[in-house]
């Protein structure tokens, strides 16, 4: 294909996610938070006693800890959340079926193709608008099979005693700042029970979307994936392109048990005026296996580490990652593993690639605790620079404190060879089509694990953003 | 009160030094003692492993009177120099008459009286490499320094032969401060070898020593510092070398000794053609603790570096190895690797690796790596089947994986080196 008919049908809006909704909400808090809206979140979701309590109690936590200072810049992120709508509620309630929800939100999820994929590819979908989920929807087959896929609201309201035994669990409130704020604010987000050896063939999936200027979302995420079930979920993330910066603060917690198999995958694609601070984390046991794939290509600055604590024999824990860093982002991103338990296996590979003034940051754990005989831990990072102004960090944390383990940690970066582009060029490749065959390359082992319509948007970003990249 | 009144005594040759003493011993009474809330201490806990209020900073009461004595070199074949220092001061300094003649200088900085030395000391001296804002500690020992040594390298001189210098403590009650100022002019090349050593301790004390380098164009400096100190010592060691163009600075650091061992290790590769290989050596056993935090810092283009630090941990001993390369924006065409590997042989031991890269230029070649793990047992199956007994084999895949440090430094010259270390390793796994 000549290469103008390649760029005129990538659709060359850098951000094509950028678009804007009508603004349409039945009810939001003043902007800023104190204890009253709190309060006014718990009231809005008729939640029980204990949960306000809980909430409350996470305020505190949060006003008690300090902003971190280490990772991305967060010096404008007080001020921005003095200023943000920490509860934006689009409609009354979580609707089953697209057709009762209202049409605005309903076109804005048909621009980003959410219905089409449910139908074709999907088990399940969960659409959240703002702070609420607005659709939620399992097919029959696996809703029969005991599945259970709901807002968490709903987790909440249908499923009291499981949702009680592991909320909170997981990633404590005072894990960190922003878990602590999550705690206290969370609206919107997941509870996916998987029963006892139900093997979901299709992927579940939800999907964020935030609308709203100066919009703070706090999705909360519960899964519980019982012995020897099978699973695997997928949410995807994009905003309005805005002048004023956003907020997004996701707690999402875990559980997989015995012989179980989960796959957790993140296509984060937010506007570049968002922060995106997320806490992810699963507690893998004997012999279960956990999944991260985390594709992070949008947001002003995200700082996520998902993590997998080997809490189980036998435990295995896997993080892929990708990280896309252009101009003025900052991906700090990397995964922990813990191994608390004997022979426990994990591996963590990790991409980057920073354009212009990009900014991409490997950060990561690997602890292994007295007794973990047997254990095996590697990792390894690779970075990619395209520019002489981008900037790539690597900042592994590796603790062994058990003899009878292997842990080992490689890091390379480089930038595009010369001689690879010379060679692609020399068989009639344009410079910049040789650049993205040369970056696809690169990303090749993360993206071929994607969902397939993920993998090719992944490179047709890839395409896009090496537009103009060359000299 | 003691620093003060050792601060006046001191001021042999200058006022200068005073002053430059009386700032640092205000800088370290206001910097914090460090936390393990601070990245670079994170894994030494000092408030633990060796609360500070606990320990006698009254240096040695005859630093300003006691002149080292002086005399040529006889023994010519292995060394250019030869400096002893004793409870921190230098008692004894010798350099071959042939090195002298070539304007070589080794001399005392406490009681230098080559008017030369004197203005290099006083331009170079704890302000431009290794301020007292540095650190606490490099803080204090700025302040308190009993004596130390400077070596002066004049342009186009090959000293061939390592210099070395030998610590020893012999009173009861010290704590120690010394510091080295090494100058290689355009084109010299000279090698420093230091060691230190003692019996055990029953009471808590500190031995600090900083170390300044600066490597002019086209020259080479191989620095090797051996620690083998007593238990109850507290191992305080600050580097940092300055690189031009075209020039070296090779560093090897061995720990094997002291109850707490800190390394502050800085390279700063400031011109075009700088490179510098820095290694690492520790053994530790019982309750040892060592904690090194390296920097390379790639300021210019067409620098390189490359460093490997490797230890054997055993008894409840622990390492902390935290590493950064950074390669600064307009650093192109860099070359940096960073490797850090360590065994574990016992079931208590602990290590703890931060291998860190902060790149900032886009034409790099950049790598690091590090493991923690045990013994390779297909090692250890190959030498039982070939008749050795456990415990010999475990010693020789030992001796192996640490030897690939040694075999890096140049040979010759550090073949003494070389055999010491070889054999204190060889103790301590007997010990084992």
């Amino acid at each position: 294909m000549p290469k103008s008919e390649l760029v005129e049908n990538l659709d060359l809006d850098n951000y094509k996610y950028g678009f804007v909704d009508s603004e349409s909400h039945v009810y939001r808090t003043k902007p800023g938070l104190d204890e009253s809206i709190v309060r006014e979140i718990s009231r809005h979701k008729e939640e029980p006693d204990w949960m306000l309590e809980f909430r409350l109690k996470a305020l505190k936590v949060y006003e008690s800890k300090p902003m971190p200072t280490w990772g991305g810049d967060l010096s404008d992120l007080e001020a921005t959340l003095n200023e943000i709508y920490f509860y934006v509620k689009p409609q009354e309630q979580t609707e089953r079926s697209w057709d009762d929800v209202p049409d605005n939100i309903k076109n804005t999820f048909e621009r980003l193709g959410i219905p089409e994929a449910e139908q074709q590819a999907l088990a399940g979908v969960g659409a959240q608008y703002e702070s609420e989920m607005v659709y939620h929807s399992l097919k029959e087959e696996w809703a029969s099979k005991g599945v259970i896929f709901d807002s968490i609201e709903d987790g909440l309201k249908n499923h009291p005693e499981i949702f009680k035994e592991h909320f909170g669990t997981i990633i404590p409130t005072a894990d960190n700042k922003f878990s602590a704020l999550n705690s206290a604010v969370w609206s919107g987000g997941s509870f996916v029970y998987i029963p006892k050896g139900v093997h979901l063939k299709t992927p579940l999936q939800a999907y964020f979307r935030v609308n709203q200027e100066r919009m703070g979302q706090f999705e909360r995420t519960l899964i519980i994936v019982e012995e020897g079930a099978q699973a695997h979920y997928i949410e995807g993330c994009t905003a309005p392109v805005y002048s004023t910066d956003s907020f997004h603060s996701g707690v999402i917690e875990i559980v997989v048990k015995k012989d179980a198999r989960f796959r957790y995958t993140t296509i984060q694609n937010w506007s570049n005026n968002m922060y995106n601070l997320v806490t992810q984390r699963a507690v893998v046991q004997e012999n279960a296996t956990m999944e991260w794939l985390d594709g992070n290509l949008g947001s002003k600055l995200t700082m996520k580490y998902p993590s997998c604590y080997l809490t189980g024999k036998g435990a295995h824990g896997s993080i892929m990652s990708i990280a896309y860093a252009g101009s003025g982002q900052h991906q700090d991103t990397g995964g922990k593993v813990v191994h608390a338990a004997e022979n426990t296996t994990s591996s963590i590979i990790s991409k980057s690639i920073s354009k212009e003034d990009g900014r991409s940051s490997y950060r990561g754990l690997c602890k292994v605790h007295e007794g973990a005989t047997g254990s095996r831990s590697n990792v390894e990072c690779d970075a990619l620079l395209i520019n002489n102004t981008s900037r790539t960090d690597t900042y592994p944390y590796i603790e062994v404190d058990e003899k009878r383990a292997t842990v080992g940690h490689e890091a390379t970066v480089s930038k595009v060879g010369d001689e690879q582009l010379f060679y692609l060029k020399n068989r009639g490749l344009s410079e910049e089509e040789a650049m993205a065959l040369v970056v696809r390359g690169f990303i090749e082992p993360i993206a071929k694990e994607l969902p397939l319509e993920y993998a090719v948007e992944l490179n047709r970003l890839i395409e896009l953003e090496m537009e103009g990249s060359v000299g | 009160m003691g620093p003060r009144r050792l601060m006046a005594e001191y001021s042999n040759y200058s006022s200068w030094l005073n002053e430059m003493r009386s700032r640092a011993w205000s800088i370290y009474q206001s910097t914090p003692t460090p936390t393990t809330k601070s990245e670079e201490w994170r894994y030494t806990d000092l408030s633990k492993l060796f609360p500070l209020e606990n320990i006698s900073l009254e240096m040695n009461p005859e630093a300003s009177t006691k002149r080292p004595t002086k005399e040529g070199l006889t023994e010519t074949i292995n060394t250019a120099g030869r400096v002893q220092f004793t409870d921190g001061l230098v008692t004894n300094i010798q350099l071959t008459p042939e090195m002298e003649s070539q304007g070589v200088g080794l001399d005392s900085l406490q009681h230098t009286t080559h008017e030369k030395h004197q203005e290099i000391i006083k331009t170079n001296l704890s302000s431009h490499v290794l301020p007292p804002e540095s650190g606490k500690f490099q803080a204090l020992n700025a302040a308190l320094w009993t004596d130390g040594i400077i070596i002066y390298v004049p342009k186009n001189v090959h000293v061939e032969m390592p210099i070395r210098g030998k610590h020893q403590l012999d009173s009861r009650n010290p704590s120690v401060c010394t510091r080295t100022l090494i100058i290689a002019e355009e084109g010299s090349h000279v090698s420093y070898v230091e060691e230190f050593g003692s019996d055990d301790f029953d009471d808590k004390h500190i031995v600090s020593s900083a170390v300044e380098i600066i490597a002019h164009k086209n020259a080479t400096v191989d620095f090797v510092s051996v620690q083998n100190l007593g238990r109850g010592i507290f191992f305080q060691n600050a580097q940092k070398s300055l690189v031009h163009r075209d020039a070296s600075v090779n560093t090897l650091n061995v720990n094997l000794g002291a109850s707490l061992s800190r390394l502050d290790l800085n390279t700063q590769l400031i011109e075009p053609g700088a490179n510098s290989k820095m290694l690492g050596l520790y053994f530790g056993d019982e309750d040892q603790h060592f904690d090194h935090n390296t920097s390379q810092d790639h300021l210019a283009p067409h620098t390189g570096s490359d460093l490997l630090y490797k230890g054997a941990l055993d008894g409840h001993s622990r390492a902390a190895f935290r590493g950064i390369i950074r390669v600064h924006s307009e650093a192109q065409q860099t070359d940096a690797y960073q490797t850090n590997r360590t065994l574990l042989l016992s079931e208590h031991a602990r290590a703890d690796s931060l291998p860190n890269l902060e790149i900032e230029a886009d034409d790099v070649k950049c790598s690091h790596g590090s493991t923690v793990g045990q013994l390779d047992p297909e090692a250890i199956f190959y030498l039982l089947s070939r008749g050795f007994s456990q415990q010999q084999a475990e010693r020789l895949v030992v001796l192996g994986f640490l030897g690939d440090v040694m075999a890096r430094l140049p040979r010759g010259a550090f073949k003494r080196v070389v055999k010491n270390v070889t054999d204190a390793v060889e103790q301590k796994l007997r010990h084992g």
